[in-house]
Order: C-alpha cells, then sequence, then structure tokens
C-alpha cells in the first residue's frame, strides 16, 4: 500500500481542477528520453500483514542483548531504561512534527529541548549545550571545529586513547581544511600531562580528551586541562560519557571549555549503532559559534514565557557558505528520549547507576584478574569499562562465548576496531543490568577457554 | 474590550504554560527505581569522586503527564495538515515503527560480528539495493546520519575521486541561488568554496552557468549542486543539458534529492546525468521527523565515484550471506560512529516494500496532482509566479506563492502564517527560495477532503484580510501562546535555565 488515499473519480475532478485530461499532463516539462521506460525493479508491494512476517523473519535472524548478555562497551552501552520512554515518545505530536521553526505551533518540542539543554549543561558542568547533533563522533568533530573556529588557529591535539572511530571521523571532517591534527600518545593506557605540555604551543586551537577512554581508563582531566590552559583561548574539549557524570567529576569540574560525548547510554536503544545523539556543551562564551540548534527561552506578545529556535543567523539557512556548521538536523526524538531519561531517574537515578557501573565492572574485573594466565591490561583507574589480555587468541574467546550465549566484549584488534591493537586484548564494559550471575558465567566461560 | 481581545483572553486566558522540569522538582521523589546491588562495593577514590547532583526528579505520574501535557503543545502530521515546503511531511506508517522496535532490531550492538546480525545486514542490504534502482546509480552508502551529512559525504567522495586523479585544484561547487542553506554550508565544511549559479523563473539559467564555469575556470569545479525539482517546485526542463555542460567542464553534477518525492519511479536522477546525490529518507520514504531529527542521509553515486565511498559498506558474499565491508583502499574514510542510522533505515525498507515499484510511481503521481489541484484552487487570491495551467506551466510536488494583492493590503507573510495557526494548519515554509514567498507542499498522503479544507482556510484568510484584517494582524487567536519575540531572544540569548 503506497498510503495515498484518491479514489478515480477524485483524480478526475482534481484533473479538471487544474485543465488537464491525465495526471501525466503534470509531468509534461520532463523531456522523454530520460522518463523511465519501465517499472523500477523491486520487490512487489507487501501488504502490512507480510511486512509483520518479513520484519519478524529479519529479525528473528539477528542475536544481541535482548537474547545474550551484552558486555560490549566502547561508545554503545546497554543501558537500562524505563519503558515509559518508549510509550511516551510513540506519541504522534512528538513522533510526527517537524523541527520547531514555528514556536506558536511547536512549545512542547521546544520547551522539552530547553530542558535537554539545561540537562546537558548541568550533567557536564558547562554554561550552555545545543539540542543535540548527530552522534558523539560527529560531535567530537564539531567540538574541534569549534575550537579552530573561535580561535582562528590550525591545530589540534588529540588523544591517541580516544574512541577510534572518533579519530577515524575528525580526520575525516578536517582532511580538507588546513587543520593539523597532532596525535598524543599514551603512557600506560593515559595520556601524561607532561605529553600535553610538550605539544602545546601558540597555535593549538584544542586539546580533545576522553574519559574513560577507549580502553576504559580514566583520564587525567585535570592535569592535561591544565596544560592547554597555559596557552590563552586553547579549548580544552572533555569527551565524556554522561552515565559517568552521575558519580565522576564532571567536565567542568575539571576545566574543560567544550564537552562532546555519545547520549546513547541515556535512555536510548543500542539500534546497531544509530540513531543516537551526539551531546554539546560549552561555556558561555561559545554560543554565537555553536554548531546545531539552540533552544532560547523568551517571551511573548502577552507576556508568557514560551520558548524559541534561537541564534539563527549561526545557522546554514541563514548564513549558507558563512554557517558555523551544515548541520541541520538535530536527533530531536532521541534527545527528547535522553531528557526523559534523565527526568525520570533525576540526579539520584543517574547516580545510582553510575554507581553500579563502577562496583560491578570492578567486581568482574577483580574476579577475572585472578583466573591464571588472564590479567588487566592497565592498572589505572576505570569506570564501567575495562580491558585484559587474553591468555589465547581474543577471537576464540569471543567465538567461544559467543556459542555459549555470551556477548563478552570486543575486541581491541581488528578493522571494526580501527587497527587500535594486534594482540589480544578483551574491552569489557559492565552496565546496571549485568547481574552478578551472567558476570559469574562470563568469568567460568573465559576459564573455560583458558589454555 | 474588543472583540479579538476577548477571543485571546477566552482561548488562552490565564491558562499557565506546563511548568519546566525543574520547577517540578521534588526533594527524594523518583520516577522509576532500579534493583538492589548484587555484588560487593568498591569504594572511588575521593580524588575521582564528583559528578551532577542537579538534575530534577519527581514521580513517573507526573513524569507522564509532564510530557503528555508537552506533546499536547505540539502541531504534527498525525494531527494537522501540514504543508511544508521542501520538507515532505507525508504520513508515517505505524507499521514501520513498530519493525524499528522489535528487538531483534533494537537491542543490536554495533560491534558485534557480521554472523550474529545476518538479518540486519539483509535489511540493509537490501535498502543498499533498493536506493541504487531508484537512483538509477551504481553503489549507495547508507552511511550518512542526514541529508546535509550526505551533501557533505558526497562533495568529500568527489573531491577525492578528483585529488586521486590529478586534479586537486577542482575546489570550486557551484550552486543554484536557491539551493537549500545546507549546499555552500556543506561546501564550506569541505573547504571547497562555492560559486552562485542564477535562476530565472525557477529553472538554472544555462547562460550564467557558462559565464560562471569559464570565469572560474572549468578546470577549477568540482561540481555543481542542483536540486530537481528545483527549490521553487518546478521540473528543469534544460536538465539534460546542464549536465552536458557540468559533464564539458569536466566536472561533476550533484542532485540534492530533497525533492525525490516528485521523481519516484518517473524518472531516475541518472539517467539524467547526475554523478552523486543525497537521499533523505525522512522526507521522501516517510520516517518521522520526530521533532527535528532523527534524519538519514544515504548518498547513491556513479561507478567511477564509488571507490571513495565512506566505510563500513554493507556487502553479500558468494555464499548469499551478507557483511560489513570495512576495506575500501580509496575510501574518504569514516563519516560517523558505527554503521548508520540503522534504526531509520528499518523505517525506510518497510515504506519502499509497502509501496513497491508501482506504488513509488503511484506516490509521485498524487503528490504532483495534489499540489497542483491545491495551486489551481488558489491561484486566484494567492499569486504564484511560475504556476500557470492554461499555458501549460505546472508545479512539480509542490509551489510557491508570493500573495502580493493580499500583502498590499497591510498584513505580512507572518500575519498569515500564523493566522493559518489558528485554523489547525502547520503554516508552508516562508520566505524561501525567494523573499515574501510561501512554499506549500501538501505530499501524497492527504486526501481530497483535506485538500479541500486547507483550500477553505486560505480563502478564509484572503476574505478575512479584506473584511476583519486585525484578526490575521493579532493572530495566532486560538494557540495556546501569542508570539514569540524571537527578536529579543536572540538578543540576549537564555539557554538554559538557572
Amino acid at each position: 500500500m503506497d498510503y495515498t488515499q484518491l479514489n478515480s473519480p477524485q483524480r478526475e475532478e482534481m484533473c479538471a481542477a487544474i485543465g488537464v485530461d491525465t495526471v501525466d499532463a503534470l509531468f509534461d516539462a520532463i523531456p522523454n528520453e530520460i522518463r523511465c521506460k519501465e517499472e523500477l525493479d523491486l520487490m512487489p508491494a507487501l501488504s502490512e500483514l507480510e511486512l509483520q512476517r518479513a520484519l519478524t523473519e529479519m529479525a528473528s535472524h539477528n542475536h544481541g542483548a535482548h537474547d545474550m548478555p551484552c558486555f560490549m562497551g566502547c561508545g554503545a552501552y546497554d543501558h537500562f531504561y524505563p519503558v515509559m520512554i518508549d510509550q511516551l515518545i510513540s506519541r504522534g505530536e512528538f513522533l510526527t512534527s517537524y523541527t520547531p521553526y514555528q514556536a506558536e505551533a511547536s512549545q512542547g518540542s521546544l520547551q522539552a529541548f530547553f530542558e535537554f539543554q539545561t540537562q546537558i549543561s548541568r550533567l557536564t558542568g558547562l554554561d550552555i549545550a545545543n539540542a543535540s547533533l548527530y552522534d558523539g563522533a560527529t560531535a567530537v568533530a564539531e567540538a574541534a571545529l569549534l575550537a579552530t573556529n573561535t580561535t582562528r588557529r590550525k591545530e589540534i591535539l588529540v588523544a591517541s586513547t580516544m574512541h577510534p572511530e572518533y579519530i577515524a571521523v575528525l580526520k575525516t571532517a578536517l582532511s580538507d581544511l588546513d587543520i593539523t591534527i597532532t596525535m598524543l600518545e599514551a603512557t600506560d593506557g593515559r595520556i601524561a600531562p607532561e605529553t600535553v605540555e610538550a605539544a602545546m604551543s601558540d597555535s593549538v586551537a584544542g586539546v580533545i580528551v576522553q574519559s574513560p577512554n577507549i580502553w576504559g581508563q580514566i583520564e587525567d582531566w585535570d592535569g592535561c586541562f591544565a596544560e592547554a590552559h597555559r596557552v590563552p583561548k586553547t579549548a580544552a574539549i572533555a569527551v565524556f560519557n554522561p552515565i559517568a557524570c552521575g558519580l565522576l567529576k564532571t567536565p567542568g569540574e575539571c576545566g574543560a571549555d567544550i564537552a562532546a560525548g555519545e547520549g546513547q547510554p541515556l535512555g536510548n536503544a543500542l539500534n546497531l549503532g544509530g540513531p543516537y545523539l551526539g551531546l554539546l556543551a560549552a561555556k558561555d562564551s561559545y554560543a554565537r559559534k555553536m554548531p546545531g540548534r539552540l533552544v532560547g527561552m523568551t517571551t511573548d506578545e502577552e507576556g508568557r514565557r514560551v520558548f524559541c529556535l534561537t541564534l539563527q543567523t549561526r545557522e546554514q539557512h541563514i548564513r549558507g557558505a558563512k554557517a558555523t556548521s551544515n548541520v541541520c538536523t538535530n536527533q530531536g526524538l532521541m534527545a527528547l528520549r535522553a531528557s526523559m531519561f534523565m527526568t525520570t531517574l533525576g540526579s539520584e537515578g543517574v547516580a545510582e547507576m553510575a554507581k553500579q557501573c563502577w562496583h560491578k565492572a570492578h567486581y568482574l574485573a577483580s574476579a577475572m584478574d585472578k583466573l591464571d594466565g588472564w590479567e588487566l591490561k592497565y592498572d589505572g583507574a576505570y569506570f564501567n569499562e575495562f580491558t585484559v589480555v587474553c591468555p589465547c587468541d581474543v577471537t576464540e574467546v569471543v567465538e567461544f562465548c559467543k556459542s555459549r550465549g555470551v556477548l563478552s566484549g570486543v575486541a581491541a584488534s581488528g578493522r571494526r576496531m580501527q587497527g587500535l591493537s594486534s594482540g589480544n586484548e578483551l574491552i569489557i564494559a559492565v552496565t546496571e543490568k549485568r547481574t552478578k550471575h551472567e558476570m559469574d558465567v562470563l568469568v567460568d566461560l573465559f576459564g573455560e577457554v583458558s589454555p | 474590550m474588543t472583540t479579538i481581545e476577548a477571543n485571546k483572553k477566552q482561548s488562552r486566558g490565564d491558562k499557565p504554560v506546563e511548568p519546566l522540569i525543574f520547577e517540578k522538582h521534588v526533594d527524594g521523589a523518583i520516577g522509576v527505581d532500579l534493583p538492589p546491588l548484587d555484588v560487593p562495593e568498591t569504594e572511588v577514590p575521593a580524588q575521582l569522586t564528583g559528578g551532577c547532583s542537579t538534575l530534577p526528579s519527581f514521580g513517573q505520574h507526573d513524569v507522564m503527564a509532564h510530557y503528555t501535557h508537552l506533546s499536547d503543545r505540539n502541531f504534527s502530521v498525525d494531527g494537522n495538515f501540514y504543508p511544508l515546503g521542501s520538507c515532505t511531511m507525508k504520513h508515517n506508517p505505524r507499521i514501520n515503527e513498530w519493525g524499528a522496535s522489535l528487538p531483534g532490531f533494537s537491542c543490536l550492538h554495533p560491534l558485534q560480528d557480521d554472523d550474529t546480525i545476518q538479518g540486519a545486514l539483509r535489511l540493509l542490504y537490501e535498502t543498499r539495493t533498493m536506493l541504487e534502482e531508484i537512483a538509477g546509480l551504481h553503489e549507495v552508502s547508507l552511511q550518512p546520519a542526514a541529508g546535509a551529512h550526505g551533501e557533505f559525504t558526497a562533495l568529500k567522495v568527489i573531491r577525492a575521486y578528483f585529488a586521486d586523479h590529478g586534479q586537486p585544484d577542482r575546489t570550486v561547487v557551484l550552486a543554484a541561488d536557491t539551493a537549500h542553506g545546507t549546499n555552500p554550508a556543506s561546501c564550506t565544511m569541505c573547504g571547497a568554496s562555492v560559486e552562485t549559479v542564477r535562476t530565472v523563473d525557477g529553472q538554472t539559467e544555462l547562460t550564467h552557468l557558462k559565464d560562471v564555469i569559464a570565469s572560474v575556470g572549468a578546470d577549477r569545479i568540482a561540481a555543481f549542486m542542483i536540486t530537481n525539482p528545483s527549490t521553487a517546485g518546478l521540473f528543469d526542463a534544460n536538465i539534460k543539458e546542464i549536465a552536458t555542460i557540468v559533464h564539458e567542464a569536466g566536472a561533476k553534477l550533484y542532485l540534492d534529492g530533497a525533492n525525490m518525492n516528485a521523481l519516484l519511479g518517473r524518472v531516475r536522477p541518472g539517467d539524467f546525468g547526475v554523478d552523486a546525490m543525497h537521499y533523505n529518507t525522512h522526507k521522501t520514504f516517510s520516517t518521522p521527523h520526530g521533532g527535528g531529527g532523527p534524519g538519514s542521509g544515504p548518498i547513491a553515486v556513479t561507478e567511477e565515484l564509488a571507490p571513495y565511498l565512506p566505510v563500513p559498506q554493507v556487502m553479500m558474499a558468494d555464499d548469499g550471506s551478507f557483511y560489513l565491508d570495512r576495506d575500501r583502499e580509496k575510501t574518504i574514510g569514516k563519516v560517523r560512529s558505527f554503521i548508520g542510522q540503522f534504526g531509520v533505515l528499518v523505517r525506510c525498507w518497510a515504506y519502499i516494500s509497502a509501496c513497491g515499484p508501482i506504488g513509488l510511481r503511484n506516490v509521485s503521481e498524487t503528490a504532483v496532482l495534489n499540489a497542483n489541484y491545491l495551486a489551481a484552487r488558489l491561484c486566484e487570491k494567492y499569486s504564484m509566479p511560475f504556476f500557470d495551467p492554461k499555458n501549460g506551466k505546472f508545479c512539480a510536488h509542490e509551489f510557491v506563492t508570493v500573495p502580493q494583492e493580499l500583502l498590499d493590503r497591510g498584513v505580512t507573510l507572518i500575519d498569515i502564517a500564523k493566522r493559518m495557526i489558528d485554523y489547525g494548519v502547520h503554516p508552508p515554509t516562508m520566505h524561501w527560495p525567494m523573499h515574501d514567498c510561501l512554499m506549500v507542499e501538501p505530499t501524497e498522503t492527504e486526501s481530497k477532503q483535506a485538500l479541500d479544507s486547507f483550500v477553505d482556510v486560505m480563502l478564509q484568510i484572503a476574505e478575512e484580510i479584506s473584511s476583519e484584517i486585525e484578526l490575521v494582524q493579532q493572530s495566532p487567536l486560538e494557540s495556546d501562546i501569542a508570539r514569540a519575540d524571537e527578536v529579543a531572544a536572540a538578543r540576549k540569548p537564555i539557554l538554559t535555565f538557572k
């Protein structure tokens, strides 16, 4: 079914009103030679019942966090979220509305995005946040551009411990813009402030450090950002995990000027990688250069507090080539989910979730550390994710656990992680959803697969 | 008290606006609970602890109420006529939502091994091949997250192609003066400069195109970005000639696919000389706009550009299984994390599969019919610069009106738009692509009754401008807020609640 609603008499009546005999006449401007001579080569239409069957069938060929305990992380986490979010987000008034350009017809979305911006600014400890970007990786790229645009400098220092996909996306984004990316090499899985110090110069626009980093290690944001700030105006850019902000020092508390991150952990399903949402927060001084949509509080003509999109002169539809970014959409529905999640849990709930992640990850790590031949790759502090070195081929470990119905983690080797390692590291994430029993099973499986 | 003020008072009264979540906070109240911790605790070192403690919370019922109240304050495709030009606000079938929410799709981790996600990869592969067929182009990448992201990605591909073919100096991109704002902005993001090509009567001015190419220098031009049907809602009758001119300059023709709804099944961009294009699945293929996203912006390219597409790419192996190819020697690299807007693409697959080839053709046919019908019924009161059916000048899937006669009576375009809100109609796109214009796109999913009701509303507003102009000037009268002061909002931005 193509969801059109006109019957033949109506079509004829409408053609008559236009003054044409057939609908075809309306396409006269299209030269004959380029028109399709044949039907598109696509499968014939499916009825809704057939669609239900086909989708169910395809979904049944997938296995994931719904039928296996999932210890995979690296930028996407299997967190709990309340069912209420799915129910609320299904309301057509949210689902089928457009970007809220018409404030008088969109106060619902606008207020929700304003609340989202405030929640993200509080979560990160920074002054402002936008209404979201595509995902974590593109948020990092936009943060880098924010730094180069505000400083007019051409170099970005990037922690080599950042998610390799974020590094890859950053490289793509900056590659034609005459901006140099200088990688900061790690010491024991983290970036030493001295490494930042050594790389700093007047040409550095921003310093990007992710914490927890790709290995799960908590970076010394305070130390690194203090070094960054030795050169005035250099932007300290924290790439953060929003759940960690419930327990650990926030980007703002550590001196960050800009914070960018993946918002998926806040009430969004894994969705095989998307749609997610990029989070971007910053100090006030960046407001007029921020990419993406911003909602502001104002009043209406009768004095009511209302909300509207604002600072649109930054944006592409006004500024064209001089816009701060080409970003047009935000991830509105995902941002709404994130906001609902934060509202439902509040600080207390997010903190509790963060604590459970911490305690469970540490429980599992210490159990694993006791296994013969298995060891934690790094000694530093970690939050919800850590790296173990397997005593055997890591792919064997992953395959074995999979065959026993467990997604054991992300192997650091291989193209999927952009060649992060050639060794046998397994990066394991533990959310509040993982039970003691599931963790004990995983340890047993590791014991079994050990040589 | 005048009638109008009484109206406003009656509809809005002193009705309080919905309080913010920050004003509803109740200490200790929480909307959902977590199970007790089932492992021993491990101390968190003091130097690491901190964190946010200022997120508000309150009880579950009030959370439900808050968001229900907010949803009541939104226009939507579900509840309103939403003729937003260039945005293709068509019906969003719920089977698509249902499919995307199946646990076998929504609970997949993006770094899982290919052998655990064969159903998802098959869906992606089929979506890829369907979009290739609809475009008439060699290969589609599903990576870009939105239309503008697709533009950026495709321009990177084109630049990489030229760099690889010893022509790195092709750094100028041409765009029509009526192009979407994202076009030039995407060029900037790719380090390309933009030269504008004039349009006349909504069509590319061929002589100006040639002049611009000559003045810039053919060997410096990477691409011409065109929207067809144009943003003025017209098929560009010269499209073949444009393609020839662009190709003779050695450049690539890029199609902004925002208006694909008018072409589905009738014309394939690859058949009129397009080298690269993006789709907006949230426009053409009915994935919901969600108050501003998520979108998805797959790109389609010719065979010669395909080696430069971003990674990963979904492939079918000889044995019929599916895999993600992450190794492309000449790829531009990654443009976003993971695999793409998967959940959006599930909806896209379901929509195309529901329509089938005959349905898709009927989509474009009906979209064009609906737009022309509205234009024909409204053109007497709302003048239309490009619509003249008696002389064979029709619109495509949308039309532009510049209601100068009405404006001359003392209303602004914004007055008209805000009055539409009173009648439950979402205002069309305004002031673009021309000054003082409304751009109306009804889409194919509107019934004749809905179209006729919209005509009634527009004629009623025209009548009010003659008989009771204050009604229009002071609108919206019925909505829950009066006009928002956007100037004040921008002058002194308040972006968070303090």
